[in-house]
């Protein structure tokens, strides 16, 4: 008889898959394992997670993978990744007495806070008490799921906190999940439902309040934030009426140079969408190269051609979906009280424009 | 007519063998012959999935299954923590119960389509090698529209992609990678399937009706939806959960400010206005999870799952009878009663007679229970 070895596992990884080899069966094991199909070997060598294997035996599915058999070992190679800092054990029930434990764990990777909170949106210090949504920038991908516990809006004065202000599902991210969208309760902004009757504003006019983003809030990797961010707002009254472009002031560049066409508006609009919102075109129909920029706390938007202006007609298209603070747009106001003069909102309405005259001459 | 769930059946409806390039699984739906519908929302993409009966139906099936999630864990080899359950959904042909799931978070999320069975084991469903087709959600810009979503760059530019017009004129372009629609629901009638989104951008709401089998991207279309509240205000705001009602002729939907809406489908024109109105308000600070009609001795019902109250039981006929609601302080609409089926996250129709819920009590394991119609 030859003393029996120690059973052992050792860890590899192969072609984006981790493989879990079980060494040290006696070779006459080995040899009866190699005419096991696929079920039989997960029936004698089911792998867990710790934690699913607390108590008296499962009744749970071991883990999805697939088993090998060769001269030195039998292998598991999991369908998913094994958790890196997860405690995993495969159960051994080939020896007499009781099936064996035999634990093994991915070292987890070393953690590094590294992405932050660039900005918060507005960028400029005022909300309107109907404000529809604040943006949150990253410098990284984020993961989903963190925001209903780790950014939250308080009072400025006190820091007491503001109850439920945002929807909490789903969240909305950008593609890159580096911008989060937080968009107040609609149901209590909207005049007329019993949310807003019962609840009213999340926000009062005149107290200021700050939105906090804790450190918890975790990257894609799983790290958490470098630092806290926190921003204070102020809070105006309501914003109810439509978006007009004839508010706004246009600054036209002089015809032959490459200096900016520069927009003002009447109140702040929302960050995102005015970063696709315009584009200027020639008198042909074209649409003009060149660089557009937001400004400050989105009063403003501008746009530096790639080639100097030539004399004649530009046209500068609106998207008709911009929104201010408050969620109204060129289309429609926010909530429209149906027993005002309002005007109805027009679906037809696709395009705004207006004319820009490049100037002539070099004055 | 196709051959339910072939593969020759499945070639008809555009369906072809491989892998599908799925990021991620949300709101799911099954289709005809035994087709599954799956948002992706970190592609912007609905695949649909054959998964062909692997036999007959049984007679009847009832699921009483506790700590679901511990039993999803433990299959995908991680801490319970890290499953997220998004959406349930039932294969008409086989009753057997669909998840999509999500295996931990950030980059190392996994996509995950498991099924239970009968006998209560929770399996994954391989993704490989099965037949799929798969259409667009987004809002894709192109050169002719004049609302345009993309961005002309100076030449040099190193940012953006170089695009050639139809007339030959080379532009660099820097698509627009901001705007994204998150599909909060989506359900399939009579050769249309209904998806509700939300944007992270403008604050809209539209219906998209897609015709299945795909016959390319072009080929949705959208309804912008509004909903008057107490004749006084309209307002368009995205729908968070919606059930088709009527035999698919119209829609209950709900928001996520709660007031559950009727809206008509039928007669619908693309790119008008569907005017929906109010025939139910449930409170605040209150978010919908969930629907689900059924019928009991001949009557239809609906019960809505919310963030807050209790699970809500609604007769059709009282939604049917309703006058849109005029007067805020005159509460509630139509009459609903409270049942005792605690924490459901949720439902959908097991077969005609009964109705499947997962349900979580705090923080604590998920469960799966059918319920017979009969007693809800």
């Amino acid at each position: 008889m030859s003393a029996r070895r120690r059973l052992e596992i050792e860890l590899s990884a192969a072609e984006g898959s981790h493989r879990v080899r079980l060494l040290g069966l006696p070779r006459e094991t080995r040899q009866r394992l190699a005419t096991l199909g696929e079920q039989e070997l997960a029936r004698e060598f089911p792998v867990y997670a710790r934690e699913h294997l607390a108590g008296e035996a499962p009744d749970f599915a071991p883990m999805a993978g697939r088993y090998e058999v060769d001269s030195d070992a039998v292998t598991f190679v999991p369908r998913y990744p094994l958790v890196p800092g997860l405690d995993y054990a495969m159960v051994v029930r080939v020896a007499e007495g009781e099936p064996q434990r035999l634990a093994f764990r991915l070292p987890a990777a070393p953690s590094e806070p590294t992405a932050e909170v660039l900005a918060i949106y507005p960028s400029g210090d005022r909300l309107v008490r109907n404000q529809l949504k604040l943006y949150v920038e990253f410098s990284a991908s984020m993961s989903e799921g963190q925001a209903a516990s780790h950014v939250r809006l308080e009072r400025a004065d006190g820091g007491e906190r503001i109850e439920d202000p945002f929807v909490p599902e789903p969240e909305l991210w950008d593609r890159e999940h580096r911008r989060l969208t937080l968009l107040f309760d609609p149901g209590r902004l909207k005049r007329g439902l019993r949310p807003q009757l019962e609840a009213g504003y999340p926000l009062q006019e005149g107290v200021a309040v700050r939105l906090v983003v804790d450190t918890s809030f975790r990257d894609a990797a799983g790290n958490p934030l470098r630092e806290p961010f926190a921003r204070r707002y102020e809070v105006d009254g309501d914003l109810r009426d439509r978006v007009d472009p004839r508010d706004w002031e246009c600054r036209l560049p002089h015809a032959g140079t490459a200096g900016p066409l520069r927009v003002r508006f009447d109140r702040p609009l929302d960050r995102a969408l005015l970063q696709h919102a315009f584009e200027v075109i020639d008198a042909a129909g074209r649409p003009v190269r060149g660089r557009p920029e937001v400004g400050p706390a989105e009063r403003s938007w501008s746009f530096t051609p790639a080639a100097p202006w030539l004399p004649g007609d530009y046209r500068l298209a609106v998207d008709p979906r911009l929104e201010d603070l408050a969620g109204n747009s060129l289309a429609r106001v926010f909530d429209r009280d149906l027993a005002s003069d309002e005007e109805p909102s027009d679906p037809s309405l696709e395009v705004v424009s207006f004319t820009l005259h490049a100037l002539r001459g070099g004055d | 007519m196709s051959e339910n769930g072939t593969a020759a059946g499945y070639a008809d409806l555009g369906l072809t063998v491989g892998t599908p390039d799925i990021q991620s699984v949300g709101p799911i739906a099954f289709g005809p012959d035994g087709i599954l519908f799956v948002a992706d929302n970190a592609s912007a993409a609905i695949f649909a999935l054959g998964f062909g009966p692997a036999g007959p139906a049984p007679d009847s099936q009832a699921f009483a299954i506790d700590d679901l999630d511990g039993r999803l864990a433990s299959r995908l080899g991680c801490a319970r923590e890290d499953v997220s359950i998004r959406d349930m959904a039932v294969c008409p042909l086989t009753k057997e119960v669909y998840l999509s799931v999500m295996r931990g978070s950030g980059s190392a999320a996994i996509p995950v389509i498991a099924r239970v069975e009968a006998d209560g084991q929770v399996v994954d469903v391989p993704l490989e090698g099965v037949p799929f087709a798969r259409t667009t959600i987004e809002d894709a810009p192109d050169l002719g529209d004049e609302r345009i979503d993309i961005q002309v760059l100076p030449d040099d530019s190193a940012e953006g992609e170089e695009y050639k017009t139809g007339s030959g004129v080379r532009l660099r372009l820097l698509r627009d990678g901001l705007r994204t629609v998150t599909v909060t629901d989506l359900d399939y009638v009579d050769g249309t399937l209904l998806v509700a989104g939300a944007s992270n951008e403008e604050f809209s709401s539209t219906l998209r009706r897609i015709p299945f089998p795909f016959n390319g991207a072009a080929q949705s279309n959208s309804l912008e939806i509004f909903h008057v509240s107490h004749g006084k205000y309209e307002t368009a705001s995205p729908i968070r959960t919606f059930v088709p009602y009527n035999g698919g002729g119209s829609i209950l939907a709900s928001y996520t400010c709660t007031p559950i809406v009727q809206f008509s489908l039928s007669e619908l024109e693309p790119a008008t206005h569907v005017m929906g109105s109010t025939v139910a308000e449930l409170g605040a600070m209150n978010s919908p999870t969930d629907m689900v009609s059924y019928r009991r001795d001949g009557d239809e019902y609906l019960l809505v799952a919310t963030s807050r109250l209790p699970l809500l039981r609604i007769a059709c006929s009282d939604i049917d009878g309703q006058e849109a609601l005029t007067e805020p302080d005159e509460p509630v609409g139509v009459p609903r009663e409270e049942l005792s089926h605690p924490g459901v996250l949720r439902m959908t129709n097991l077969d005609d007679g009964s109705v499947v819920m997962l349900q979580q009590n705090g923080a604590g394991p998920v469960s799966l229970r059918s319920y017979e119609c009969a007693a809800l």
